[in-house]
């Protein structure tokens, strides 16, 4: 065969230095054996975070919401900032997953099962919030429709509400999706783990008794489709209802049609940032060259490329029609934003949201991975300061100029949202050495089948 | 190998979590029981309030209240509808009140000093001490007294003169210098009343009639009749001159800003031109010549043409009335500028029109601080033994340079019949607890035929072991071996009636008259018509020129607080967290300088700059103000307590330390206008605890205003309403046409319930904002009502305060150059109760619906706090609970109202029309067997404004008050046709003399 031939059929395979199957089982099972020391540091990191999180919540819990910075007429802040932004970069895991599955993506394989992970836990941080920003988070529960003695209803005409049901469902149509797709993964684990350890108890509870007949192939096909058919929409119901706390809002800056569209837009862009963001240093930490190629992470900025021009169209949008509408507190709304007291926030989101991914429109830049993650990190940045803009901005200055003020978020605010990150680095950690983050079986499925020793030789030559 | 958890493992789990689940359930919480009366006291039903007439006594104004008690605690301040200075209204001091006789940080018990501190004594022993202090003194002995009632006063002049002492009076707020103008000019010793109801024309030369000038609460209804635009388009004018805008200032339609000092000029000026063209001048004719126009003119810098106008108006426009200068602008010639005033009065036709010298204010404190002063030189100079105080603060409120705690020290027996351990009495060897007027007797006399009783509401409040001081009096009288014809201050005050009752000769029985007196709360004596007097001739010479200040830099003027007063009442959070009318501003104090000023010295609203004079420097942040000249800066009296109670001490600052010890020769008042001071920045700054976001409308329909002519001209009834379309969701999308008045409420298609709704009233209301001052008591009204907490200073900077009504202040026009219209506009904002309401569609919980009646209702017990009904409210007026504020210290708590729940952190609240006033008057009516009539519930803010710029009713009774004023057209609703929330509000517009901008509503 000449070089040209062999190189074609490179440039046609998604993953074009990965030998064999057995490679794959060993080069991925590997990242489940003893950690590092740079995972025990990260890990530590974490859970002090996680702590500082917990004292934080206790705080405000027993001494009062208070103790944030929050005011009126600023009664949402970072709190609802975080939130949407873990929601939003939930979204993108499900995008790859789900979406990507069905459209029948190659590249997604290498990338899906962190992005899933990453789905599952940033729905989990991002659940924390609705309880942390609540007055009387003992009574939560009343947000969900219970038999109770005095007959009462929530009220379904409350985007919270709709809330309750859009992130619940998520959550759990996520985590199932999740653990639908590592049956394989696990069993594969616990077959290579040590009888009688904790790792194959583990293992063992959750592969539910996977052997890898044909029949269970067979219904797990079946039922892997079904449930990425059924994840599909939530990718982009999710977020819209999300986008409705603020559509459905009087708020100006708040209420626009084009929320629904703009916010999944965003969540994807954000989403995929950050799992740029995580690839990066897992594919170092583990050598994982071979499985995360630059194909991968190409496909990765060109989604951002799209979802980001979408944002950018969203934001010229806004402006435009606040202006055509000739209403004074619309338009003063979006002065506001980028030349009242908040302008540097302002400028950060479109900074980091509108100018920087200009340069994924080349093709060096989507190659070069330490451009991507240094990229991936601003838009991230960006990103959460849209939902601050969006949220504090807008009710900083609406209707009422007499009741116009600012908020400046306190100690336990940071600490809770920082604490977040931390929640969310403390499971997806744990995550990674526990199950495989890359996608063992369906890998094998877009590797060329196995050749012998001698066919290999004589396409070498 | 097996999978799965095994049976018995499963089981093992359910058990263990089964149990905890159920011990969760119970509670280790105290059982409380009610335990009802075995002899019930008479009188009281539990539930049912009891009312008493008495006075208050917080100014000078002598506003005739009606307490409100519940199970034997006084729980609410109203205003006396029959006694004719309050009319029913009260001001926020006057609702203050209870957390003055709740304050705790009363004292419990007499003290002594011994050494450096002071130790708790019985009454036994302190009044042996009394006795003891004032026998040892023999003649030397001084009381010095503020402000009491005429049978108090008496008890302690005769008291005095038993031992051959000296009483004096002094009040740091005195009108010495009108008393003596007045004196002057009318031969009568007293201050004139004023009627500001019949004046067509309004001159304030500095007076802040509204605020805090003698009897803001009666003056502000006089003037709201007047000023208010009726049907006939009847509207007085007011013209302000003066150096600062007050929050008077601030209510008038036109501002010739006058340099401090020179108001007498210009009243002289004015009254020159008015007596050429055939007003009487009599005596002054002389003076008036010496003062024409073109004269005055070159002096203060004011146009001939501006003196002329004025002069035209007052006369073309009248009866007028000319007031003035006030406190602030009590400067050396204090006496002189009063009496320009007056001369211009009479001369412009106002005696016995406007003006009624014989009708004097009586109430008001008119004592020169002089006398304290001579006194002082005494006690320093060894000559006073013995020193009572009563009800008075000298070493707070006299200016340091007077050297009264010093002077003190050179009394060998100081006593202090006082409610606190303040900045004189911590320099007192006894100190002696005195009563608060709310559970203590006394009268009042602010008028010749006006005579009211001040009688408790409730027993002394029992954390404190206070006595009256008139029964400490004649206790110590009875030591002295004097009987002065009475056991107790009761009896005493009894006499005192009964005697007034016998100079009338009336065939009233005695006792029936005391009840009269005790149920009306005030009695009206007939005292005979009197002629209106005529100007005298002087009786000494006077200067009308305008005083020399010390010191360099920018004038000074040191107001009184329309809070504070003089300080007074600033241990109550109520008045420390209520923004100040004029700046917005609360719990720390500001110093006013005029915005360019500000930028030419490099500083903004904020920065802490330090203020000089040669007499002593303080440190206070900015407030940059438009309605102040440019070479003149202002601080309000009342901050800076260093003793006087945890709310009040450390914070803000005493302008009083920037004053010298100064006397105008002529009236023996304390000279406020004194000095210049000298403002340079820190280099700190500070947030500042105001409610302000921005004071311009910024091209939004929130106040639009009319000018009279165009009203007239019916203007506005050409104008076309701009039509809602409602989109509804029943029927599928299609508009409906609307105007979105409360009485459509609810729209058909947007029904929420199974109800009829022409069965059920819609209360509404509306606030006539040409009627509107700004004086902020319906606030303060509110909170005494509805157990609204106080926040503090750190949550008031974050901008967290609770309350439910709020007054926005929008400048449109001040210009501080040069003559010319002024419009400042009010709107008092509280919660619509939209037809429409944002919050409510958004609550997750139903903890914000819609009742039947058209009332936004806010279940406190089910709301979780996520704060999206507070962010869609368009208007802003939810409020949250970002801690729990319940917790006051005893006993405050004891002035919370039972009728309304009191709310917990976590929870968000708003004004709800005073529902339980709602519910109490539809009951009463259900009982009676009829329906609720216009008038019968009556929320606290419209009860307490003096303005009666507030109707509430049923604006589905035509015959409603509410609803014929809603028919106005001067009537609108605040963003209605922006957002179409429905308000259940409407807003009477501001009538205004000169052209306005309307933004279209």
């Amino acid at each position: 065969m000449s070089s040209l031939a062999v190189e074609s059929e490179r440039g046609a395979q998604t993953h074009p230095d990965i030998q064999s199957y057995g490679e794959v089982n060993v080069d991925i099972l590997k990242m489940l054996s003893r950690p590092g020391k740079l995972w025990w540091f990260l890990f530590g990191l974490a859970t002090a975070g996680v702590g500082l999180l917990a004292f934080s919540w206790g705080n405000q819990l027993i001494t009062g919401i208070g103790l944030t910075g929050l005011n009126s007429p600023v009664g949402w802040g970072v709190y609802i900032t975080t939130f949407v932004f873990w929601v939003g970069i939930a979204h993108s895991g499900t995008l790859i997953s789900a979406i990507l599955y069905l459209f029948r993506a190659k590249w997604r394989q290498s990338i899906y099962r962190a992005a899933e992970a990453m789905t599952v836990f940033a729905v989990m941080t991002a659940g924390l919030f609705p309880l942390i920003h609540l007055g009387r988070a003992w009574h939560a529960y009343w947000l969900f429709p219970y038999p109770n003695e005095r007959l009462l209803w929530p009220n379904f005409r409350s985007p919270l509400v709709w809330d309750v049901f859009a992130v619940t469902t998520y959550f759990t149509v996520s985590s199932l999706f999740l653990l639908l797709g590592l049956l394989p993964d696990i069993a594969a684990a616990r077959d290579q783990a040590k009888p009688g350890s904790l790792r194959h108890r583990i293992y063992q509870l959750t592969s539910f008794g996977w052997r890898g007949t044909d029949r269970q192939w067979h219904h797990f096909g079946k039922a892997y489709l079904y449930m990425a058919a059924l994840a599909t929409p939530l990718v982009l119901s999710v977020h819209s209802v999300v986008s409705w706390d603020f559509a459905m809002a009087i708020v100006p800056g708040w209420h626009a049609t084009i929320f629904a569209p703009y916010f999944v837009a965003g969540a994807i862009f954000s989403g995929v940032a950050m799992v740029i963001t995580l690839t990066v240093p897992i594919r170092k930490a583990f050598g994982l060259e071979a499985y995360l190629t630059t194909k991968h992470f190409d496909a990765m900025a060109k989604l951002c490329l799209v979802t980001g021009t979408i944002v950018l169209y969203a934001y010229l949008t806004e402006f435009f029609m606040a202006w055509y509408s000739g209403e004074a507190p619309e338009r003063q709304a979006f002065w506001n934003r980028f030349f009242g007291p908040y302008w540097w926030a302002g400028w950060i989101m479109l900074t980091c949201n509108g100018m920087i991914p200009i340069l994924l429109w080349f093709k060096r830049v989507r190659h070069s991975i330490a451009a991507l993650f240094v990229i991936s990190i601003f838009i991230n940045i960006g990103m959460w300061f849209e939902r601050f803009v969006i949220i504090v901005t807008s009710l900083s200055h609406e209707f009422m100029p007499f009741a116009w003020g600012t908020y400046r978020p306190s100690v336990t605010e940071m600490g809770i949202v920082i604490g977040s990150f931390a929640w969310f680095a403390f499971w997806f950690l744990l995550f990674i050495r526990i199950f495989p983050p890359v996608a063992i079986s369906e890998l094998k499925e877009v590797l060329p089948a196995p050749l012998s020793r001698s066919a290999r030789e004589e396409a070498a030559r | 190998m097996r999978e799965g958890i095994k049976r018995r493992d499963f089981l093992r789990v359910l058990g263990v979590s089964g149990a905890g689940a159920g011990l969760v359930g119970c509670s280790t919480d105290e059982v409380q029981k009610l335990i009802p009366y075995v002899t019930a006291p008479e009188e009281i039903t539990p539930g049912v309030a009891t009312w008493y007439s008495t006075v208050c006594s917080e100014c000078s104004a002598g506003c005739g209240a009606w307490v409100k008690t519940r199970e034997g605690r006084a729980i609410k301040l109203e205003g006396n509808p029959h006694h004719p200075i309050s009319g029913g209204a009260l001001c926020s001091r006057g609702h203050s009140a209870l957390q003055g006789l709740y304050d705790p940080d009363r004292l419990t018990q007499p003290m002594r000093r011994s050494g450096e501190s002071y130790e708790a004594i019985s009454w036994d022993e302190a009044e042996a001490l009394l006795l003891e202090g004032v026998q040892g003194a023999d003649s030397d002995v001084v009381l010095i007294s503020g402000r009491t009632g005429p049978t108090l006063t008496g008890l302690q002049e005769r008291m005095i003169e038993a031992v051959g002492g000296r009483r004096i009076e002094y009040d740091a707020i005195s009108e010495a210098p009108l008393r003596e103008a007045a004196r002057l000019a009318f031969g009568v010793d007293a201050l004139p009343s004023f009627d500001f109801e019949s004046a067509g024309i309004v001159f304030s030369f500095g007076a802040d009639f509204l605020g805090s000038w003698i009897s803001p609460v009666e003056h502000t209804r006089g003037f709201a009749r007047a000023s208010g635009t009726d049907e006939t388009f009847r509207k007085s004018r007011f013209v302000f001159l003066g150096p600062r805008l007050s929050l008077t200032g601030q209510n008038a339609d036109e501002w010739v800003p006058v340099e401090a000092g020179t108001e007498g000029l210009v009243a002289l000026a004015i009254a020159n031109i008015i007596s050429a063209t055939g007003g009487d001048a009599g005596p002054y004719t002389e003076l008036l010549g010496a003062h024409d126009p073109q004269t005055v003119s070159d002096q203060v810098g004011i146009s001939v043409d501006t003196l002329h106008e004025l002069a035209s108006l007052f006369v073309s426009e009248g009866p007028g009335l000319a007031v003035g200068p006030g406190i602030a602008g009590q400067g050396q010639n204090a006496t002189a500028v009063n009496l320009a005033v007056l001369v211009l009065n009479t001369v412009g036709g106002a005696v016995g029109r406007t003006l009624f010298p014989r009708q004097a204010h009586l109430s008001a404190t008119t004592a020169p601080a002089g006398d304290l002063l001579a006194i002082v030189d005494s006690m320093s100079a060894g000559q006073i033994q013995a020193l009572i105080l009563h009800g008075t603060n000298p070493a707070y409120t006299l200016p340091p340079a007077a050297g009264f705690p010093e002077a003190l020290a050179s009394v060998p027996f100081t006593v202090a019949i006082t409610d606190r351990m303040d900045e004189t009495a911590s320099h007192a060897d006894l100190v002696l607890p005195d009563r608060h007027f709310l559970e203590a007797w006394g009268d009042s006399n602010p008028r010749p035929n006006l005579w009211a009783i001040q009688q408790p509401a409730m027993r002394p409040v029992p954390h404190f072991d206070s006595r009256a001081s008139g029964d400490i009096l004649l206790s110590l009288a009875r030591g002295l071996g004097q009987d002065l014809g009475a056991e107790t201050f009761y009896d005493y005050l009894r006499m005192s009636w009964l005697d007034l009752h016998a100079a009338q000769r009336s065939e009233e029985p005695a006792e029936a008259f005391w009840h009269r007196a005790l149920r009306e709360g005030v009695i009206d004596l007939l005292t005979g018509d009197q002629e209106a007097p005529s100007l005298q001739v002087p009786d000494r010479a006077l200067t009308f020129d305008p005083p020399a200040l010390d010191g360099e830099g920018l004038t000074l003027l040191v107001y009184p607080s329309s809070r504070f007063g003089d300080g007074y009442s600033a241990n109550r959070p109520w008045l420390q967290e209520l923004p100040d009318p004029v700046s917005k501003i609360s719990w720390h104090s500001w110093v006013e300088v005029h915005p360019e000023t500000a930028s030419d010295l490099g500083i903004s609203t904020g920065d802490i700059v330090r203020v000089t004079s040669p007499h002593g420097q303080l440190e206070v942040p900015v407030w940059t103000y438009p309605g102040i000249l440019r070479n003149t800066v202002a601080l309000a009296m009342g901050g800076g307590h260093t003793r006087f109670g945890r709310f009040a001490d450390g914070r803000g600052v005493n302008p009083m330390a920037l004053l010298p010890a100064e006397i105008e020769q002529t009236s023996g008042s304390l000279v406020h206008l004194a000095t210049r001071v000298v403002i340079e920045p820190t280099g700190e700054r500070q947030r500042i605890a105001t409610i302000e976001g921005s004071s311009d409308q910024n091209d939004r329909p929130i106040t639009p205003a009319v000018e009279l002519s165009a009203l007239q001209a019916g203007q506005l009834e050409e104008e076309e309403h701009s039509e809602i379309h409602e989109l509804q969701a029943v029927g599928g999308f299609v508009p409906v046409p609307t105007e979105g008045r409360p009485e459509d409420f609810p729209l058909e298609g947007a029904r929420h319930g199974q109800y009829e709704p022409e069965g059920y009233a819609r209360w509404a209301m509306a606030v006539d904002l040409d009627k509107c001052t700004g004086c902020s008591a319906c606030v303060t009204a509110c909170q005494s009502e509805n157990n609204v907490a106080s926040v503090g200073e750190e949550q008031s900077k974050m901008g967290r305060d609770l309350h439910w009504i709020r007054l926005e202040r929008f400048y449109e026009e001040v210009n501080a150059d040069e003559p010319g219209p002024v419009d400042i506009r009010f709107l008092p904002m509280l919660c619509q109760h939209c037809g429409n309401a944002p919050c409510e569609s958004v609550c997750p919980v139903y903890a914000a619906y819609h009742t039947p009646e058209g009332l936004n209702a806010q279940v406190y017990n089910r709301c979780v706090g996520t704060r999206y009904c507070a962010n869609n409210c368009p208007y802003k007026v939810r409020v949250f609970n970002w801690f729990d504020f319940s917790d006051v210290p005893e006993p405050l708590n004891w002035q919370y109202n039972p009728d309304v729940t009191v709310r917990t952190g976590g929870v968000m609240e708003k004004c709800s029309f005073c529902v339980q006033r709602i519910r109490q008057a539809e009951s009463r009516a259900t009982l009676d067997g009829r329906p609720v009539r216009d008038g019968d519930v009556v929320p606290a803010c419209q009860q307490s404004c003096p303005a009666e710029a507030i109707v509430f009713g049923n604006i589905r009774d035509p015959g409603s008050r509410v609803a014929q004023l809603s028919e106005s057209e001067r009537s609108y609703r605040v963003l209605d046709a922006l957002i179409n929330t429905q308000p259940a509000i409407n807003y009477l517009r501001k009538v205004t003399f000169h052209p306005v901008e309307d933004i279209h509503v």
